[in-house]
């Protein structure tokens, strides 16, 4: 199943429709990644409100693209966890550490929003 | 494949077995109903004009059942209706094929309670059972006008059949329906115990009193969590003032609560702290990480506010003359 | 009831176990979150199935204990088996890169857990979800 990616103003919003099998997600890296250079974006805000289980493999790609996505200038948040799967999450010992994690895609576009002006700023102090 | 070593295999039921239905029960049913060889070969002979018109049936019917709006619910997105509806087919087309043995009881008894688990109500199930009923004789009697008769016995060996998975389904939503009512009883009385109170927007508070074991933590997490979604919570409060003892496996909990409130996207701070507990904390080598944790109630709720960018700011004496005047 | 064992051979088929579990175990009273923990194990152990031995099958029997109703997966492999179980089933323990074998994890999620292995022989996992 492709994810699909649009575009809002300088950020990447891919919402999660179903139930990703590992190719799914590999895809997503690739997809990901790419339209995060083609676009120049500041953020992605990865939405798997929809998403039913988060396994380990699922876990690591997430946390790959959150690295790689870091790597090329452009922050990165996942939302919309559900209370069954972060519990899971918690007792598979799958923390997500080192990525944000919002509520849903308005607060995922808060923390991006924030995390954008802190690093502008940041920029201008030097 | 040598089997388990370590425990011997637990005896593996069926539906059937579990809910005490046997060949004994299977038979009465179908004798209540007077179901028999007879009806099952019309049922056969029906087989190929009932795969016939199955696609058609399940259009009908579903067309119907999507012009309710609660019905509309448990179809989210077009995979699911695809799938859903190829199930139904399935359904459908096995009325007419295969033997009426326990295997036939165990595959309506698994529909039956899955309908439960997900609360289709009783009575949009008969309504769908009358549908296809209706459906199903306006295409048999399509068939052969010649011989009435033999479409209506025809007919009825359907409808009996279709009485039995009634029967089966009923029993499947009662049988389910009390283990539903004596979980949500065992839920209650435990969400009693532990409440968790949202105060100020986007803030929770969560104490806890007395012990803390695996049960309770884990109901404790999943209705903070579950509070957290319905509450579009940022920051919680855990108060333990009221816990006696924390020992490592206590702190473990808490420390896997506070990382499923992260994965949400809220904060978690732990007040309550007191000093024999961070005696025993800090004896036993817990480390609750990166973990905010204060010492009491009123500075878990300050430090709460700080993280939602509230700034606190203590406002004079209520008889201070410059009370009021703005800050 | 054929539709009870599912042949693991690629992530597709790692899919349908966590759905077809997820059905049983709703068919038999288990509920809410307790289905969660039972797909995310049920994808862990079929996952390690497709990369560590190619090919396996997951069972699903309903069991019973006492008054409690639960759903057994057993996941059979004939796959390189496990040298160090023991040590498998630590925390913290990887062959490759990334989240180790999850074998910990899948059981912390189960409420019984059961490995057997042998080297050039095979894994057999039995693990089972109680109703609540």
């Amino acid at each position: 199943m492709k994810v699909p990616i649009l575009k809002q103003g300088d950020f990447l919003i891919a919402s999660i429709q179903g139930a990703l099998t590992d190719t799914d997600l590999t895809s997503l890296q690739e997809n990901l990644v790419s339209a995060v250079r083609k676009n120049r974006s500041k953020g992605v805000v990865v939405d798997v409100t929809v998403l039913d289980v988060m396994d380990s493999f699922a876990a690591r790609t997430l946390r790959s693209i959150s690295l790689m996505t870091r790597l090329m200038g452009a922050n990165l948040v996942i939302v919309g966890i559900q209370p069954d799967v972060a519990f899971a999450m918690v007792q598979l010992g799958l923390k997500l550490e080192g990525t944000m994690t919002g509520l849903d895609l308005e607060s995922g576009i808060a923390m991006l929003k924030a995390a954008d002006q802190k690093q502008e700023r940041g920029h201008n102090e030097r | 494949m040598s089997p388990s070593r370590t425990q011997l295999p637990e005896k593996f039921l069926t539906l059937a077995e579990m809910m005490n239905i046997g060949d004994q029960d299977l038979a009465r049913r179908k004798e209540f109903l007077e179901f028999g060889p007879d009806d099952e070969e019309r049922l056969h002979k029906l087989a190929p004009l009932a795969v016939n018109y199955a696609e058609d049936v399940i259009e009908a019917f579903y067309e119907h059942l999507l012009k309710f709006e609660e019905m509309k619910a448990f179809f989210p997105d077009n995979a699911t209706l695809a799938r859903v509806k190829a199930k139904q087919k399935a359904y459908f087309i096995r009325l007419t094929q295969g033997k009426y043995d326990l295997d036939y009881v165990e595959e309506r008894l698994k529909i039956g309670s899955v309908h439960e688990q997900i609360d289709l109500p009783v009575k949009s199930y008969l309504g769908m059972y009358s549908f296809y009923l209706r459906e199903a004789w306006k295409h048999i009697f399509e068939s052969d006008r010649a011989q009435p008769d033999e479409l209506i016995t025809t007919f009825f060996s359907l409808m009996k059949l279709v009485f039995m998975d009634i029967s089966l389904t009923i029993d499947t939503y009662i049988d389910s329906r009390e283990r539903t009512i004596k979980s949500l009883q065992q839920e209650a009385i435990r969400e009693l115990s532990t409440p968790v109170l949202p105060f100020r927007e986007g803030m929770l508070l969560l104490p806890i009193i007395g012990q803390i074991d695996s049960q309770r933590a884990r109901q404790l997490t999943e209705h903070l969590l579950e509070s957290i979604r319905a509450n579009r919570a940022r920051v919680i409060v855990i108060d333990i003032t009221g816990v006696a003892t924390v020992d490592s496996r206590v702190a473990n909990h808490l420390v896997q609560t506070v990382e499923a409130a992260r994965l949400m996207g809220a904060e978690v701070v732990i007040s309550g702290i007191s000093p024999e507990i961070a005696l025993t904390m800090v004896t036993l080598g817990i480390d609750l990480g990166s973990v905010h944790t204060v010492g009491d109630l009123q500075n878990g709720i300050e430090h709460a506010e700080q993280l939602m960018g509230y700034k606190v700011k203590q406002f004079g004496e209520v008889n201070d003359k410059n009370y009021g005047d703005g800050a | 009831m054929n539709d009870k064992y599912i042949t693991i051979i690629s992530d597709a088929s790692v899919m349908a176990a966590r759905q077809k579990g997820r059905e049983l175990a709703m068919a038999v009273g288990i509920a809410g979150s307790d289905l969660t923990l039972l797909a995310t194990a049920i994808s862990e152990i079929a996952r390690n199935i497709v990369q560590y031995a190619g090919q396996g099958q997951i069972e699903f029997h309903y069991v019973i204990r006492g008054s409690k109703r639960g759903l057994m997966v057993i996941a059979r492999d004939n796959g390189p088996g496990i040298a160090d179980i023991r040590q498998a089933m630590q925390d913290g323990f990887s062959t490759s890169r990334g989240m180790g074998l999850g074998l910990p994890g899948a059981r912390r999620l189960m409420d019984d857990f059961d490995i057997v292995s042998e080297i050039g022989k095979g894994t057999t996992i039995s693990m089972t979800k109680w109703e609540y």
